[in-house]
């Protein structure tokens, strides 16, 4: 952005500092250089995956007194609801990666960190 | 002069040790492939998937293969697991000799058992220590856990799914700490192992009840499953 506006952005900015007649408009308490890193986004909160499975299971333990062979039927449709759910989250991170257009926050901290902003000239 | 030979004979010691295997490595190393089966296959067996993860490792380096693994028919990574759980301070001599002396003396009982039955019970009898030991292992693995979370201000025990890991693990720390703490303390660890890995395999003993405990807890606390957010 500096280097599209160039100048006359360093100059707007000064002004802005010295102010009009002898007022300036900002009053910064910190320097006006960015970070190198970016803030990270609140990840949204789901809901719990394979309820009816757990609840379904948990009625046959209670009708059978919590003994695993005469419930393998859904012990085994548990496991398969819980693998099929790990992969839908997966298949839905990776795509919400590609498709947001925008680098996610982890990501974005990496690059700006492996290029920071210099500030000193050694 | 003493001193000025010292000296002489520290300055030309040469490290002849280089370290190559260390833990942590750069994630461009691919895993060891450790198995011989995994490489007597022909061409035309594999998958473009496969042909390709082969090219790939004949260009990428490779992670050093630990000690606890080997290409033998014996290895077992389950097995190697347990080892590496029971020991302790790195004594892992003592911790395989724990191991063979608990499957010998599974072997040992059984054997009795079969030749002390009957023709017809014979066939039920199951000799084999390493089936017994996997299937004791899967006995003792809970379905689901809880998990403690946080919701307005209390924490409520939460059941949740686990993965395989965890349930290996938790069957394993399970059966480990039970042979530590709750046998009289005059018998071997092995004679111990063997005893509940044998009352697993029957589906007795205080591990298959811990695992019972833990199933009632999480059918107990049901109603706070939508506590979860994964």
């Amino acid at each position: 952005m500096a280097t599209q506006g160039g100048i006359a952005f360093q100059e707007k900015v000064s002004r802005l500092l010295r102010g009009q007649n002898g007022k300036p408009v900002l009053k910064p308490n910190r320097a006006l250089v960015l970070k190198d890193a970016v803030a990270n986004r609140k990840p949204k909160k789901g809901e719990a995956s394979c309820i009816t499975e757990m609840s379904v299971l948990m009625a046959c333990w209670k009708q059978n007194n919590f003994v695993d062979t005469l419930c393998s039927n859904e012990i085994n449709s548990f496991y398969m609801c819980v693998e099929k759910a790990q992969a839908d989250a997966k298949n839905k991170a990776a795509q919400s990666n590609i498709q947001g257009g925008r680098l996610p926050p982890k990501q974005a901290t990496a690059l700006l960190k492996r290029y920071p902003n210099l500030c000193k000239e050694i | 002069w003493y001193a000025i030979a010292l000296q002489t004979s520290l300055l030309s010691f040469v490290c002849r040790v280089f370290l190559v295997r260390w833990s942590r490595y750069n994630p461009y190393y691919l895993e060891p492939e450790v198995s011989k089966e995994a490489y007597s296959r022909p061409e035309t067996e594999l998958s473009a998937e496969e042909k390709e993860q082969r090219e790939l490792k004949a260009l990428r380096p490779i992670k050093a293969a630990t000690s606890g693994v080997s290409s033998s028919v014996f290895d077992d990574p389950v097995i190697s697991k347990f080892i590496n759980m029971m020991m302790e301070h790195g004594n892992k001599v003592l911790a395989r000799e724990i191991m063979t002396q608990t499957l010998e003396n599974i072997k040992k009982k059984q054997v009795e058992k079969y030749h002390k039955a009957s023709e017809g019970e014979r066939e039920a009898i199951e000799c084999n220590p390493y089936t017994i030991f996997h299937q004791a292992l899967e006995n003792c693995k809970p379905v689901v856990g809880l998990a403690s979370i946080q919701k307005g201000g209390k924490y409520y025990q939460v059941p949740i799914p686990l993965t395989d890991n965890r349930r290996r693990f938790l069957a394993m720390k399970w059966m480990i700490t039970e042979c530590r703490d709750n046998k009289h303390r005059r018998t071997h660890m092995y004679e111990k192992l063997s005893q509940e890995l044998l009352a697993a395999f029957g589906k007795e003993g205080n591990v298959m009840k811990k695992k019972y405990e833990l199933h009632k807890m999480a059918e107990a606390n049901r109603a706070y499953a939508h506590y979860r957010w994964w």
